[in-house]
Parts: C-alpha cells; structure tokens; sequence
C-alpha cells in the first residue's frame, strides 16, 4: 500500500532534529517517534465511497515528493491582547509544558489516520492559545505564509471557565513552488461556560495541497463557533468537528468555499452530541465553477445518552459551470429519540428568473450574476460575527467572479 | 457425476478419498454452493441448457465477489452463514410437496394471519401453503382477462419454458447482471419462482396485477425473480404481497427485481414485505426508464432481522420519471437498512423520494440513497425526503444520502428529519379521550399515509394493521 511511502524517506533523526530545535521535552519526542513509528500502519483519512469509485483520491498524492521536513519556511504573525497567551510553539513548550502535556493530542489522536501522524512527527511550527478564567478577548490572528515546499502546522486553544476568545487565522503562500503542502491540525478545549470563535481563511496558491483537521471539545455550557474558509489549494481536505461533551454545550460550523479552474475541496463538518440538551447548526455554501469539484459530508451525530438534542444542518452548493461537480452526503446518526434534528441540502445553477428579473431592470448579465454569486454568500456571511473574516471573504468572492470571463 | 470423481476412481488412492467424496457431496457438509447443486435445481425445473449456463456463470461470480461488510452503519451479517443455505436447496427439490398444511406453520405466523384479520383463503395463499396453486389461479384470472391484447403474467419458471426469447434477452442481462454485488450473483445462481409479466405496446392493464407468490417448498422461495416487461406506451401496476413469513432454520431472502419501463411506459410496483425475524432480506431491485416512461415504487418494509435493500431507477430516457415511496419498521433486535438509488443519465429526467421510518423497542432503521446525476443530464432535478420517527431511546435512526452531481443545470434538493413522538401531540390526543396507545397508533397512522394512499384498499389496510400489531408488540 502506498502510506509506507513517505515513511521510508524520513528518518528518526529527523524528527529528533525538528523537536530538538524548538527544544522538546522527552515525552513531546517520543509521542512524534511513535506517530513516524505508526505511519506504516496508518490508513489515510476516511474519504466518502460510493460503487466505484473513491470521492477524494489522496492515495494519488506523492507525498515523497512533496514533504521537506528540514527546510521548513514560514513568516508567521500571532498576536493577542495582553491578557491572553498566545505564544509560538517553542516558547509555549518552555511556559506551558504542562498545559501542553495534558491537552496536545487529546482530541485529534496523532495517530488517527495516516496524515494526522505525519503532521505529528513533523510540526515545526505552532501557536498556543490561553486564555485565563474570566477574560474576554478578541482580536487575536495568526497569519501563517509558507515560504517551503511543505509546512506542518500546530494550534492548541485551551480556555477556562467563563472566558472568551476569538481567534483569526490565515494561511497563504509566500514563494510559490511547483507543488507545496500545508498541514495544519487545530485542538480547542473550551472549559466551562467559555465561548471560543475560531475563524480561519485559507488562500493558499493553487499550486498547493491542504490537510486540515480541526476539533473542538466543549464543555458545560460552552460554546464553539467555527467558521472554515476554502479558496485556495489544487486540493484540500478539510475537516472541522466538535464534541459536545458538557452539558448544554453549542456549536456552530459555518462553511464557505468557491473553487474554481481544477481545485478540489473535501469538506466535512461534524458534530457528536455526547451530553444533555446540546444544540448544533451547521450551515455551509460553497461554489464550484470550470472543472472545480466539491466533496461535502456532514454528520450530526446524536449518541445514546445526549438527552433532548437539537440539531440542524444546511449544505447548498451553487454550480455555475457545466463541468463542474458538487457532491454532497450530510449524514444523521440518531440514537436518542429525544430529538429534534434536520438537515438538508441542495444543488443547483443561478436561478435563471433571478438572473432575467436583474437584466431586466438594466444590469448586465455579468454584474447581475455576480450579484446572485455573491448574494448566494450571503446566508453565511451574516453569521460570519468576525467583521474581518468577512470583509475579507466578501473581498476574495468579489476578485475572484471579476477574474472570470 | 463430476469429472474430479471420475479422476478418483482410476486412481489407487480411491478408498482414502471415498471418505471426502461422501462428504463433498452431502449437501449438508457445509462445503457451499457447488456446480452440483445448481445442476441439480436446474435439473428438477426442467431448464433449458441457456438457463443452466446462466446459473453457472452466475455462481463463478458469486464465489469471486465479497461479502458487503464495510458500508457505514451497515447491519451485521456475521450470522450470515451462506453456506448453511445449500442443504434447503436439496431437500427442497426431494420433497416438492413441503409443508401444506396450515397446521404445520408455527404459531407466530398463525397468529399474524389471524389477528390481521385474514380470511382462511388467503391465509392459505400467505402462508406458502399450496401458494404455488395459489398463485396459478391468480394468474389463470389474469389470462383470461388480457391474454387476448398479449398480457403475460405467469411463474417466472413456467416463463423460462414459454417465452425463452423474452427471457433470454431480459433475464439479469441489462438491468441487474449477477456480477451487480454478491447477492445478485447468489440469486443468478440460485433462484426460483416469481413472476413474469409482459405488457405489449399501448395496453393498459387497468387493474392492479397481483401476485401472491410463495412456493410451496422451503429455500427456494427465497430467490424468487420477478421480471416486470412494460413495452412502449403500456400501463401496469403489480403488486406483490410477500407478507410471506419464512420457517424456523431458513435465514436468507434474496430475490431480485427488474423492470423494464419503454418509452413514454408506466410501471407501478408495489409490496408490503413481512419477513420472519430470523431472515436475512437481501435484495436487488431495479428498473430502466427509457424516454418519458415513469417508475413508481411503493414499499413497505417490515419483518426481517436485517434488510438490505435500495431499489433503484436509471433513468436512461429523456424526460422519464422516478418516484419511491417507502416506509421502513424496525422492532426489536431488527436493523432495516434501506433507501432508494436514482442514475439521471439522461436531461429533463425527474425523480423523488420519500422515505419514512420508524423505529422503536431498539429497533435501527437507516435511510441509505444515492442520487448520481451524470453530466449531460441537463434540466433533470431531484427531492428526497426522509422523516424518521423514533419512539424510545433503545432505538436508531439514521440518515446516509449521497448525492453525485456532475450536471449544472440541475436543481437537487434533499431533506431529512428526526424527531421523537411530540409529547404534545399524545397529549392533545388524549385530552380528545383517547389512551395514550391509540393516540400513538393514530399519530403513525398520520405519519404513514402518504404511502398508505398509493396502495389499494386491502393493501393500505394490511400495513396499517401489521403497523399496529408491531407497535402492540404483539406481533412474534
């Protein structure tokens, strides 16, 4: 099978190099030893299957050819307010060691699949999120440019009780390359009562391939937002997720992407009720245009002892190319009858009565679509409470229909 | 006698393998489906040599494919045992009589017919009893109904004989070949019994077409094949009434369904299916639409320890049409895995389904669906719709649709939802003076009936009260 590939490239030295440089302690080295260990056991990520055929093909990525453990570049940017920590991955293992050693894979197994592991054997970059009981903080971004053929990034997001945080993050591409890869796996521990927003955009070249893996567990009463943002990359695979593990806990995923030329996105969002009266929404819009492909999945998980559920879920996906492909499978996984849970979604083309009622009253046939593209946004756009995140999406969207003849 | 052993008696290790022989060819050593024993089933139908290589090629390909285990959520089939199926084959063939006697069904499935109210006629006609007969009258009436406009409705292995040339050119061939997923190859291998019917150019059967088809020997019945021939421009609806409860050692229903739907055609087929709680319903089910012709289904499926199965249309034909109504049960210990399959492979085709489930005492129902629509199918649209209703937290429901869509010009749309029996309803309900168990049944009543309404009278009244009797727990 093909997962022993990059293995047999990559060496233990290796990973003691990376993890010595940013000074690791023993069991921080040994768990990534253990995941390089585990990679010739490790699957890739579940991808949707239906007769025939496989809905995403990672198993067709060269990934010998594409990781570069010991050149890793970036330019990184990771502020807060002063009363939040939020520290770059060396000096977060020096401060927060045992913040660290108690959370840092408690949530996304390094060894859940074949990626998970070899981002955990070879993360050289990271951000450390804290925030201490009782603060509200806003503001705080992590800008990442990767400037190396491949880049393997970690975040950890741990808040007490009754704070509240929202974070921005981007990842884009300085010096582009023929082929570049970016990983990036994002644990949040939301503690009581607290409430984490947590916004990423990313515009990667189209040159690049992304694995993303982000998951949150919230606690009593706390609340996870996550809203996931896909323009860039040849492809991505992207998961978002929350455990509702607290009692009363919420969680929001909001989804938005537009792909374009041959870009191929695979997303999922999902949500596992495990505790009494949780409540999820997850709604997600995305475009495909030209030979772009998209690959939707989302669950709603309700487990047998999550008493008095809400759970919904809306996937649209709006195709304005005949060679376009938009897939979509939004899953219910229901074992408490105490529940009230939906979900739906649709394809389609611009709505070619819109599209005449708006050249009708003078617009020209461009404008007016792009003015549908953009309305189509909308839905997502409002829940967006990131004002930045949205600007910035309202921006992209806006470049990118421009850019199209 | 096979050439293996011809092999062996030339050889001075004969006695050593005798032994092995003997037990290789006891249908019961447990040693599988074998040549033997389809040259056997073929042998006692009478079947053409065609047939015969049919079943054979089937066989190959049923012993190269897997077993379905990794689908997600997928019912357990590790009780399964295949292999343990070819002793029924044997006997069944020795024995053509089987059990014919009313007296000899097991209480549970005499009490089923009894407190549906069934008269002893029919009864007689459910319980496999003397079905074969049975079913020979039905169809006998057919006949001399329509046989004058070319109607063709008979036993599937009585077809075989007059009307090879149809056959021949439809039997697993375009619409579900054995190499389609294991269980179709077991049945190509397999299969016996269930009904064949063609309807020529522009006739309109006006009357449903009704089978109740049990064969009077047990096994066999469980592979039976229903082969639907609809000619361009012709009417019909069938309906299958399989409320048929298997025997106690008898694990596994296969059947298969294909109909072919000409241009501007209109197939209904309709079934209510109540399997024993200790069977196996594995099936294929499938229809090709050519231009403008529509395909109805209509299902309810109860009964069963495990049921998997999605019937399916390709719509192969500008314009045609697919709809499918479903109702899935599940009860204790049962695990009803189903949905429907839609292939848009051609523009301005059409297709909605509606599926709606209930579970409860533990029981699991899954909605699986696939809707691909291909790229050229330009100003097709599609609507699912599943509700699930849930009646207590020992139960499953779950919801797995996936939707291909290569096409643009498409409009795709599908809906799912979940919820528990409204408290509020059962009060509103009782506080009108109804008891907390009427107001239920009167609450699922309302939720099944828009597949109630597709059906005739009898049938609608049958799934009502098999609804009922389950929801009473007074169903085995």
């Amino acid at each position: 099978m093909s997962t022993t590939q990059v293995h047999a490239n990559l060496t233990d030295e290796q990973v003691r190099q990376i993890s010595g440089d940013l000074d690791e302690p023993e069991w921080l080295l040994e768990t990534r030893l253990e995941a390089l260990e585990a990679l010739e056991d490790l699957e890739m990520p579940d991808v949707i299957r239906t007769p025939g055929r496989d809905w995403t093909n990672l198993h067709e990525l060269d990934y010998e050819s594409l990781v570069d453990p010991l050149n890793a570049a970036e330019n990184k940017d990771q502020v807060g307010p002063d009363d939040v920590d939020v520290l770059p991955w060396a000096e977060a293992v020096a401060e927060h060691e045992d913040l660290i050693k108690e959370h840092f894979g408690s949530i996304v197994d390094p060894q859940e699949n074949y990626l998970t592991a070899l981002s955990t054997a070879l993360f050289s970059t990271g951000t450390v999120i804290y925030v201490p009981e009782g603060v509200d903080a806003e503001d705080v971004t992590i800008r990442t440019e990767q400037n190396s053929r491949s880049l393997f990034n970690y975040t950890l997001v741990v808040t007490e009780e009754s704070s509240s945080v929202t974070i921005l993050e981007r990842q884009s591409t300085g010096e582009e390359q023929d082929e570049q890869y970016y990983s990036g796996i994002v644990e949040v521990i939301a503690g009581e009562n607290s409430n984490v927003q947590y916004g990423s955009l990313q515009n990667l070249s189209e040159e690049a391939y992304n694995f993303s893996l982000k998951r949150g567990d919230a606690g009593t009463y706390a609340t996870i937002d996550w809203i996931e943002v896909n323009l860039g990359t040849q492809l991505t695979k992207s998961g978002v997720s929350t455990e509702l593990n607290g009692d009363s806990s919420e969680t929001q995923i909001v989804g938005a992407f537009y792909g374009h030329n041959d870009q191929h996105f695979d997303i999922d969002a999902k949500v596992w009720h495990r505790a009494e009266h949780t409540t999820a929404d997850l709604v997600t819009r995305g475009v495909t245009d030209d030979v772009a492909r998209s690959v939707y999945e989302g669950v709603q998980d309700v487990g047998r002892d999550a008493w008095d559920t809400s759970s919904y879920q809306r996937e649209n996906t709006l195709m304005l190319s005949d060679e376009s492909e938009a897939d979509a499978s939004p899953k219910l996984i229901i074992n408490n009858h105490d529940t009230e849970a939906s979900h739906s979604a649709t394809v389609g083309q611009i709505d070619q009565e819109d599209l005449f009622y708006m050249t009708s009253r003078g617009i020209d046939p461009r404008s007016a679509r792009n003015m549908l593209v953009e309305g189509f946004f909308v839905p997502v756009m409002e829940e967006i409470a990131v004002d930045e995140l949205r600007e910035d999406l309202e921006e992209l969207v806006g470049a990118r229909l421009r850019q199209r003849e | 006698m096979s050439s293996d052993q011809d092999h062996l008696k030339e050889t001075d290790t004969e006695a050593r393998f005798e032994f092995k022989k003997e037990e290789n060819s006891a249908v019961r050593s447990g040693k599988g489906l074998t040549e033997e024993v389809i040259r056997m089933i073929s042998e006692d139908k009478d079947e053409p040599e065609w047939m015969l290589e049919r079943r054979l090629r089937a066989l190959k390909q049923y012993h190269n494919m897997p077993m379905p285990t990794d689908w997600p959520g997928q019912p357990d089939l590790t009780e399964l045992d295949i292999e343990e199926i070819v002793p029924y084959i044997r006997p069944d063939v020795d024995k053509r009589e089987g059990v014919d006697d009313w007296t000899e069904l097991p209480d549970e499935i005499k009490d089923t017919f009894d407190k549906l109210g069934i008269p002893e006629a029919e009864k007689n006609a459910l319980s496999g009893v003397g079905a074969q007969y049975e079913s020979e009258v039905v169809y006998q009436n057919m006949q001399e109904q329509w046989e004058e406009k070319g109607v063709v409705f008979m036993n599937m292995d009585r077809a075989v004989k007059e009307h090879p040339e149809l056959v021949k050119e439809y039997f697993m061939t375009t619409c579900v070949p054995p190499s389609d997923n294991k269980f179709a190859a077991l049945h190509g291998a397999v299969w016996s019994g269930g009904s064949f019917v063609y309807i020529p150019e522009d006739v309109t059967v006006e009357m449903p077409v009704q089978a109740y088809f049990r064969m009077n020997s047990e096994g066999m019945g469980q592979f039976e094949h229903t082969l639907i021939v609809a000619e361009e421009g012709s009417e019909v609806h069938y309906i299958e009434g399989c409320s048929a409860p298997k025997y106690g050692a008898h694990n596994l229903h296969s059947g298969c369904v294909e109909v072919f739907v000409g241009e501007d055609a209109h197939v209904q087929y309709s079934t209510v299916q109540n399997w024993s709680k200790n069977t196996f319903n594995l099936n294929t089910k499938r229809a090709i639409c050519e231009e403008n012709a529509t395909m109805e289904w209509v299902s309810g499926s109860m009964g069963s320890k495990a049921t998997m199965l999605y019937p399916c249309t390709i719509l192969k034909g500008r314009g045609a049409t697919d709809t499918h109504i479903t109702i899935a049960f599940a009860g204790e210990g049962q695990n009803i895995d189903t949905g429907a399959k839609v292939y848009h492979n051609a523009p301005e085709t059409s297709s909605t389904i509606e599926s709606k489930s209930i579970s409860k005492d533990g029981g699991r129902t899954n909605y699986r669906g696939l809707v691909h629509i291909a790229d050229g199918a330009e100003n097709s649209s599609t609507a699912v719709e599943c509700d699930a209703l849930m009646f207590d937290n020992e139960s499953t429901s779950d919801t797995m649709p996936y939707m291909e869509i290569e096409e643009s010009k498409v409009d795709v749309a599908h809906e799912a939802t979940v919820g528990k029996i409204g408290d509020e309803d059962i009060f509103y309900l009782q506080s009108r003076g109804l008891d907390d168990d009427d107001a239920k049944k009167m609450i699922v009543a309302g939720f099944i009936e828009p597949i109630t309404e597709e059906l005739p009278i009898e049938y609608a009244v049958e799934l009502n009260r098999l609804i009922e009797l389950e929801m009473e727990g007074s169903l085995g």
